[in-house]
């Protein structure tokens, strides 16, 4: 299927409505990265999500699209809640997928040499890997007070403070979680792996911020040149796997009950309002919360090895979480839509939420600057700080991108990566690395990603988040 | 497994990963593509089977049915930490399978997990008859 485009302005790319669609695309990009996205099919893919039933306005992709199944990654849709849907493949099987950033108050000249044995005690602390299993073994009421408490669980059995929980998305607990829709599958999954990293392009770095932008939103994140900051992106393992598994199954016999048109059957749904739909939303809402616990119980983790490693006091440290954002997920907002204010359901595959100042779901510390959105680069590059804007909400339902996007399958990164040793690379560029999986280097090198500064470029061009500051990596641990 | 690995081939896919393989009829097809699946994820040094599983499945459709097969192996590897070592189906409709499995448990001394497969995805699924073999096409999601 071949997609037309309409450039409407530097930033900004029209799909018109043709066909079954119900809505236009539109596609937040730029001259550069535009072109790269005629080799994969992510366009298609922006195009069947506009032919949902209760759609809202637009089908969005932001700068970082990329061919996923089902919707892209990048996409943003949103849907009314009386004639709308959701649907398990517009969030993906990693639900709440995020990240989360720690500022401390040490600076990169007293990190210096030791930062390989940093990264290996970070290696040996936290659990990564192929179905790796953690410290913590939930018995069954724990695990669905996990499901339903997220990190608030975490903070009241020692992980981390009450202060943390503000600087978290939705504060770490998304209501609706309901543990009595999981199937036993999905409970057994989630039994050992909380606390766990995972593989892939997830990952922990040791950080310096390498230049601020913004010096008013960066004093306000607690940020400055030089200092030390640490970095972890993780989701809800395989608890949340097999919950988007268990329901796409299940939607996936619905739909074709109801002759339901699917341009493409990854794109599986449930209306909102259905009783499948609510057991969905609930389910999914449990791996929301799961992977809200995963990511505090893992920076208590690594404040502790930061403690032991270096020898220094919990002040002299100074960690605090500076935010934690999840890009996997559906979530029921307030939006104005036509100067009327409604209740969406708002899908982010692949999508980091980006409130502007003043939003009254912003904590009192935030709520002067916007929300920090968090966008990780590759292991090789840059990762960035931006802040919410009013451009997000006027344009892409409060969304704004949620890394570099790939730029190369796994097999030809890969490839392109033969005869070349990844680790020597990066160590030149003074960037220390240990991963479990054998092909993880190779198949996660810069060159398998766009670059990450066009994407944010391309992310404060048009809007949707403003930037704040950069952060190189100095220590990498991968799955 | 013995399997001849130009029995599929791997499928570009930017974010994931997928499987396109041939078939002499809807039951080798479908023995090949676990097969696939298996390769892609885990190596395995010669080990004596420890197991034995029956699967009975129903769906609607065979590209139903070739998702659910997968994802039952993929369960047993993720779930139940079972490396799947011998495939055999017993019988196959449009709606139905039935097959034993033989499977070891997964010990890190003998199993090297090369990637991980976090779904089978209905994404593109493809499960067709040509003019004398099947052919099937699927996406992971890795």
């Amino acid at each position: 299927m071949s997609i037309q485009l309409e450039k409407l302005d530097n930033y900004r790319w029209r799909i018109p409505k043709t066909g079954q669609m119900r809505v236009p695309g539109l596609i937040f990009s730029s001259p550069e990265l535009i072109k790269m996205l005629h080799k994969d099919q992510s366009l298609t893919q922006v195009a069947n999500v506009a032919t949902l039933p209760g759609i809202v306005k637009q089908s969005l992709a932001m700068p970082d699209i990329h061919w996923g199944y089902g919707f892209p990654i990048g996409g943003v849709a949103a849907f009314d809640l009386n004639e709308g849907i959701i649907s398990p493949g517009g969030v993906g099987y990693d639900i709440n997928c995020g990240c989360r950033l720690m500022t401390t108050r040490l600076s990169a000249s007293e990190i210096g040499p030791l930062i390989k044995d940093l990264v290996s005690a970070m290696f040996k602390n936290i659990p990564s890997g192929v179905g790796s299993t953690g410290r913590i073994h939930l018995s069954k009421s724990d695990e669905a007070n996990v499901a339903v408490q997220g990190s608030a669980w975490a903070v009241k059995n020692g992980f981390g403070v009450s202060e943390d929980l503000e600087r978290t998305e939705d504060y770490g607990t998304m209501a609706e979680a309901d543990p009595s829709v999981l199937s036993e599958r999905a409970i057994k999954r989630g039994k050992d792996q909380l606390g766990t990293l995972g593989s892939g392009n997830h990952f922990l770095e040791i950080q310096v911020v390498d230049q601020v932008y913004d010096p008013e939103k960066a004093g306000v994140f607690n940020i400055r040149e030089g200092q030390i900051t640490v970095f972890i992106h993780s989701g809800s393992r395989g608890f949340g796997y097999q919950i988007c598994d268990d329901f796409l199954k299940e939607i996936s016999k619905k739909v074709i009950k109801e002759k339901f048109k699917l341009p493409d059957r990854q794109l599986a749904c449930a209306r909102l309002k259905s009783n499948l739909g609510k057991r969905y939303f609930a389910a999914m809402a449990c791996a929301a919360n799961y992977a809200w616990a995963n990511r505090q119980i893992l920076m208590h983790w690594a404040k502790e090895t930061l403690l032991e490693s270096l020898s220094i006091s919990p002040g002299e440290l100074g960690m605090k979480l500076l935010y934690d954002v999840c890009h996997n997920i559906a979530k029921k907002e307030l939006h104005t839509v036509e100067g009327e204010q409604i209740v969406l359901c708002v899908h982010r595959k692949g999508a980091t939420r980006s409130l502007p100042p003043g939003h009254h779901l912003l904590p009192e510390i935030y709520r002067k600057v916007g929300q920090p959105v968090l966008i990780p680069g590759d292991m090789g590059t840059y990762s960035y700080i931006l802040a919410g804007t009013e451009g997000a909400m006027t344009q892409s339902f409060g969304s704004s991108c949620h890394g570099a996007g790939r730029l190369l399958s796994r097999s030809q990164a890969t490839k392109k990566a033969q005869g070349r040793s990844i680790r020597s690379e990066l160590e030149a560029k003074g960037i220390f690395v240990q991963s479990r999986g054998k092909k993880t280097l190779k198949e996660e090198m810069s060159d398998a990603y766009k670059d990450v500064s066009q994407v944010v470029e391309a992310v404060h061009g048009s809007g949707l988040a403003c930037k704040v500051a950069r952060l190189r990596p100095l220590g990498v641990i991968k799955g | 497994m013995d399997s001849d690995k130009q029995d599929f081939i791997v499928l570009n896919h930017t974010a994931d990963s997928g499987i396109m393989v041939c078939g002499t009829d809807v039951r080798n097809l479908f023995e090949k593509a676990a097969i696939a699946m298996m390769q892609i994820m885990v190596s395995c040094k010669h080990t004596e089977k420890t197991r034995t599983i029956k699967l009975s499945l129903n769906e609607q459709d065979l590209p139903g049915l070739m998702v659910r097969w997968l994802g039952e192996i993929l369960y047993l590897f993720a779930g139940e930490k079972e490396v799947v070592s011998g495939i055999r189906i017993d019988s196959i409709s449009p709606s139905h399978l039935a097959a034993t499995l033989e499977s070891v448990p997964f010990d890190p001394d003998l199993h090297e997990i090369l990637c991980e497969i976090k779904a089978v995805t209905y994404h593109q699924i493809q499960v067709v008859e040509k003019d004398d073999f099947w052919e099937a096409r699927v996406i992971f999601d890795l």
